[in-house]
């Protein structure tokens, strides 16, 4: 066996035993209003104090990593473009987010069938800290508005969205 | 003929005089009565001191998003309630740590950040605060004061200036002299009126009207040279003033009719109003049960298999859970001195309901905050309502002692085998009209505090909140 051979090999196989070990630590998280259901991380920790009927939330490990799902009222801009620039143009504005930064334009995704906007974008919390936040917006039949959003106090937005694994695993409820 | 002109020219000046000086004496005469102005002239009047209340409170302030939507959605609401249509109402948050709100003519309605924080996010508090500034401009309170203040003096300046009117200077005098109320408040009088009604809009828009008692209980622990608000800290009777408020909560209730419909007749006949349904834990952590003899509630702790006895030594009548768990409670003592205790969910008494009557039943709000108890005693029979966080009791029902349940939409009671029902006001949660997604961070991890009680040290938990 050649020594490519061997390290192709050896890479394959790190490569399968951090993704078999990130499947056995992950767990499906069903919204208590069966509204949607997705996989979570098993490092992700369920904030029961944060969360109720309209928002779940989930601490990560980090000191700044939070992800949380939002459940709206209905929304009345008319389009989902015109509710997520809105919503982005308020939290710009003063008494919005200090410093806001769009670092990733709208973009149009898929979540398990409903027409997604995802965006990233930066800002300054209380302390001056430096807070990169992935959000996505969704409006779900009736009008009602969705939100699912992942921040982090690193600048992960270069390398892609950490929210894929959730969102692939995403599925509707209704 | 030209000077018969004269003549003639010279008596229609005096009788235009006279004439003006008489609509000027009646106006400012009925300035006093009723400020029968326009809503023009009040918003004229209101917006030439809009700039010196600004920079007296340092400005405007712009609140953190979420809590701006949430604050304007209550005054919203509560404008939606007004009955003056020719009013355009506005709120400004000023920049300002004192606990404070007042409102100008015309609609300018002000609130300061300290007062919006310290009432966090208990809408019917807010809706208490902003209801009487509304209830102020509703009935045209600033404008009679201002009037009532400058009446003589106006009448004198405009009798001189006759034909001139002068309303530059109307509206300079006006001003000035709003400015010097504003901080006083509009009056004995006006307060007392501007409580009850503030409260009425304050439900008919569909909050507590229990927000302006509880808001009047958190400032009196407050002391008064902290207090620059005019509707708390200038009257000696405030008390007075909360147990008008208390006792106004009753007219918000429908009175009681005898129930006719079946269904409801047989909900009430089943479920929750049962004695025994109401003593299983919610959350079906702990089975209590009244002793065969003694005192106290024997409790199973199914998580931690556990046997305790809460209230020791305190003769226990009856207890019933709050609909979600999160409160219990219990009829102690013995008829007729029965009382009402509250206790959370860990057998600490929260509340004594103290009362000179006896308890011949209760049950809990739907909603858990609210215990309505069917009561007896030398001033006859009653159903009274009291809450579970404040000292709040009022009736609802007069003549009328036996079961009582309290299904969605109010209390019922039963008297010599009917069953009455008298409605509760509606209350609504705040919602926020096209709303926009909220932005959260991790909550640091909070220290315990250390807390020295003798020769043992207590770690207290932190408590959390909502990022």
């Amino acid at each position: 066996m050649s020594l490519k051979k061997l390290k192709l090999g050896s890479l394959i196989t790190v490569l399968f035993v951090v993704l078999v070990s990130r499947v056995g630590q992950a767990f499906v998280f069903t919204d208590p209003t069966e509204l949607y259901s997705t996989t979570i991380w098993d490092q992700w920790v369920y904030q029961s104090h944060h969360s109720n009927d309209q928002i779940t939330v989930f601490y990560g490990e980090g000191d700044y990593d939070l992800l949380y799902f939002e459940s709206l009222g209905r929304v009345s801009d008319g389009s989902l473009e015109a509710w997520a620039q809105r919503a982005l143009r308020l939290y710009e504005e003063p008494g919005g987010l200090k410093d806001f930064q769009l670092e990733m334009p709208l973009t149009v995704i898929d979540v398990a069938g409903q027409t997604g906007l995802s965006c990233g974008y930066s800002y300054l919390d209380e302390r001056d800290n430096q807070l990169w936040e992935y959000r996505v917006f969704l409006i779900l039949p009736g009008g009602r508005g969705f939100s699912i959003a992942l921040s982090t106090g690193d600048a992960w937005l270069e390398d892609g969205s950490p929210l894929e694994d959730i969102l692939r695993q995403w599925r509707w409820l209704f | 003929m030209a000077v018969v002109i004269l003549k003639h020219a010279r008596a229609a000046k005096c009788f235009v005089l006279s004439l003006t000086v008489l609509v000027l004496v009646g106006m400012a005469s009925s300035f006093v009565a009723a400020a029968p102005l326009g809503a023009g002239f009040e918003r004229t009047l209101g917006n030439s001191a809009v700039s010196e209340i600004l920079k007296q409170y340092g400005g405007e302030y712009v609140l953190p998003l979420h809590q701006r939507l949430w604050v304007e959605e209550v005054f919203r609401r509560l404008v939606g309630a007004t009955d003056r249509k020719d009013v355009v109402y506005s709120l400004t948050i000023l920049n300002s740590s004192e606990l404070n709100a007042f409102s100008l003519p015309g609609g300018y309605v002000f609130i300061t950040r300290g007062l919006v924080n310290s009432i966090g996010y208990d809408e019917a508090k807010l809706a208490a605060v902003l209801g009487h500034e509304v209830a102020h401009i509703e009935q045209k309170h600033g404008v009679n004061a201002v009037f009532r203040q400058m009446g003589l003096t106006v009448l004198l300046e405009m009798g001189v200036m006759a034909l001139d009117l002068a309303t530059a200077d109307l509206f300079r005098i006006a001003s000035h002299t709003l400015l010097q109320l504003v901080n006083l408040g509009w009056g004995r009088e006006a307060e007392l009126e501007a409580d009850l009604i503030g409260q009425t809009l304050a439900v008919k828009a569909g909050f507590d009207g229990a927000g302006a008692v509880r808001l009047l209980d958190d400032l009196f622990g407050v002391p008064s040279e902290e207090l620059p608000m005019k509707i708390f800290r200038t009257h000696p009777d405030t008390e007075v003033r909360r147990k008008r408020l208390e006792e106004n909560l009753a007219s918000y209730w429908s009175t009681p009719v005898v129930v006719r419909d079946q269904d409801v007749l047989e909900r009430l006949d089943g479920g929750r109003n049962f004695p025994l349904d109401r003593r299983i834990d919610p959350t079906n952590r702990y089975v209590i049960s009244l002793p065969l003899e003694g005192s106290g509630l024997q409790v199973f702790d199914q998580q931690t298999s556990r046997i305790s006895v809460w209230l020791e030594d305190v003769l226990v009548q009856d207890f019933a859970w709050s609909p979600q768990g999160k409160y219990l409670a219990v009829l102690v003592g013995d008829e007729p001195q029965t009382q009402l205790w509250i206790c959370d969910r860990w057998g600490r008494v929260t509340r004594e309901v103290r009362i000179e009557l006896a308890i011949a039943d209760m049950c809990w709000s739907p909603q858990g905050n609210q215990v309505a108890m069917s009561v007896y005693g030398p001033s006859g029979e009653h159903v009274l309502v009291t809450y579970v966080d404040a000292d709040i009791i009022f009736a609802v029902g007069e003549g009328l002692s036996g079961g009582v349940a309290w299904l969605d939409s109010g209390v019922y009671f039963e008297n010599e085998g009917k069953w009455y029902h008298a409605s509760a006001p509606k209350v609504e949660g705040v919602t926020i009209p096209n709303p926009v997604p909220q932005v959260l961070q991790k909550q640091r991890i909070l220290s315990p505090s250390v807390v020295r009680e003798g020769t043992t040290i207590r770690l207290t938990r932190p408590s959390l909140t909502m990022p």
